[in-house]
């Protein structure tokens, strides 16, 4: 069980989420950030925090939105465990969900 | 895990391989969102597996506060009981039942201020079980009173203009209770949660480990020092059995006994006085040093807080004993029957 994080992240990366993790499970890739599976400890804190509702417990993912949960799961692929991400930092790559991105809507640069 | 471990050799193993999951129960984890809590759930159901045990012979006692949900959170046997009572709930349940695996969670207010006696009788005692005494420095489930552990001064609901007792710190108390096993973790470090975790699950007789954990609504921050990367550098003493006691930036600080008093101090390490750093030695029969560690930490900033295994010793365990002498007993004088006893001559009536 972990928190997941959904398209709404993509390309804007906000990290209110990262300041409020208390064991430093929640990674940065390219477009979006990433919630380790097996570090997160399910205690909730980002979820309230996320500033465009991103954030889900993994079993309340929206349906359109449930090909996400894999994606978090594939970013460690390479990565692995590594136990925290404030010492790996930014890594420049996303999931194939992802890095295959229209983009948000919204956004002005898309 | 292969090997049989000596402390749990009583205890039936499990029938199949285990994963996390399995020690998972089904209720919804209800603790504020962030709280250390979660992370210490998650770093204990991530370690059974590797003990290997049967769940229907674990058994997880708990008291009265925020980390006191915990047994319903385990999917092996437990128990909510009374406020401050786990290690005597426990004491007779690991004395009666060998064959289970007892481990006892309480925080800092249910052990240390209403359970503070059953503590220190349980770790003299040194029956077989395992606390865990997650220590937030706060009253939370009473929304922020200070508690036995809050720093001097502190300013909470029930002290508004500071708190005037003087806190106590539970690794020295433990060892000044005779405890066989005393250790420190940080919720947040899972590694290290889980190798004191593992050492404390292979010790036999009671094992304390105080859980430095993070109430991120009364008391955030509490230990932040010990957590920031860059300020833990200066600030955590991590003890290897074994190993030199150097810390900071490239080991560039070092304890040293003081020759004048006997005590320990904290020293910048140079050529010359290299020699004179500690090796830390748990398994040690004297308590002395590993007290003299445990009041290295500046009980206000924190700074040189030692984390890790203090002290573990070997030392008669009660449960054993109590089994021996039960055995010579019967042995000696046959079966008895409690009913003849309560019956038996030496009474009186009392009244008119």
């Amino acid at each position: 069980m972990a928190y997941v994080i959904a398209e709404p992240c993509i390309d804007l990366k906000d990290k209110a989420c990262v300041e409020e993790c208390p064991v430093d499970c929640i990674y940065e890739g390219r477009r979006a950030l990433y919630i380790h599976p097996d570090e997160c400890v399910d205690c909730g804190a980002c979820e309230p925090v996320c500033p465009v509702e991103a954030v889900f417990y993994e079993d309340d993912v929206p349906p359109h939105w449930q090909p996400y949960r894999q994606a978090n799961v594939e970013f460690f692929d390479v990565l692995g465990s590594p136990g925290g991400a404030c010492a790996v930092g930014s890594v420049s790559a996303d999931p194939p969900l992802v890095a295959a991105h229209a983009g948000r809507a919204d956004d002005p640069n898309r | 895990m292969t090997e049989v471990i000596e402390a749990l050799s009583l205890v039936p193993k499990a029938e199949a391989k285990q994963s996390m999951k399995d020690f998972k129960s089904d209720q919804e984890v209800r603790w504020c969102p962030g709280c250390g809590d979660y992370a210490v759930l998650a770093a204990v159901q991530g370690f059974m597996p590797e003990l290997g045990l049967a769940k229907e012979n674990i058994v997880f006692v708990s008291g009265i506060g925020c980390s006191s949900r915990f047994p319903y959170y385990m999917n092996t046997y437990g128990m909510h009981s009374i406020h401050g009572r786990a290690p005597a709930i426990a004491t007779g349940l690991a004395s009666s039942r060998r064959d289970l695996s007892v481990w006892v969670v309480t925080g800092d207010g249910d052990a240390l201020s209403i359970g503070g006696n059953h503590l220190i009788h349980a770790l003299r005692r040194n029956v077989n079980l395992k606390i865990l005494l997650f220590n937030n420095r706060i009253y939370g489930l009473t929304k922020g009173q200070y508690s036995p552990t809050s720093e001097v001064g502190k300013i909470t609901k029930s002290t508004p203009m500071g708190s005037l007792d003087a806190p106590f710190n539970p690794v020295s108390l433990a060892i000044g209770a005779e405890a066989s096993f005393v250790a420190r973790t940080v919720d947040s470090d899972r590694k290290h949660l889980t190798s004191v975790l593992r050492a404390a699950a292979e010790h036999q007789g009671t094992a304390l480990i105080e859980i430095y954990q993070n109430c991120n609504i009364f008391n955030d921050g509490a230990f932040e020092v010990l957590k920031d990367k860059q300020q833990a550098e200066e600030a955590v003493i991590r003890l290897e059995h074994g190993q030199l006691i150097r810390f900071g930036a490239d080991g560039s600080k070092g304890v040293v006994r003081d020759q004048a008093t006997g005590d320990l101090k904290v020293i910048a390490v140079t050529d010359e006085n290299a020699s004179q750093i500690l090796i830390h030695d748990a398994h040690t029969t004297s308590p002395t040093t590993a007290f003299a560690l445990s009041r290295l930490a500046d009980p206000d900033t924190l700074h040189h807080t030692p984390i890790g295994v203090f002290r573990s010793v070997d030392r008669p365990v009660y449960d054993t004993q109590m089994s021996d002498q039960l055995e010579t007993a019967i042995e000696q004088k046959g079966k008895g029957d409690l009913a003849t006893l309560l019956a038996g001559n030496d009474t009186w009536t009392t009244g008119r």
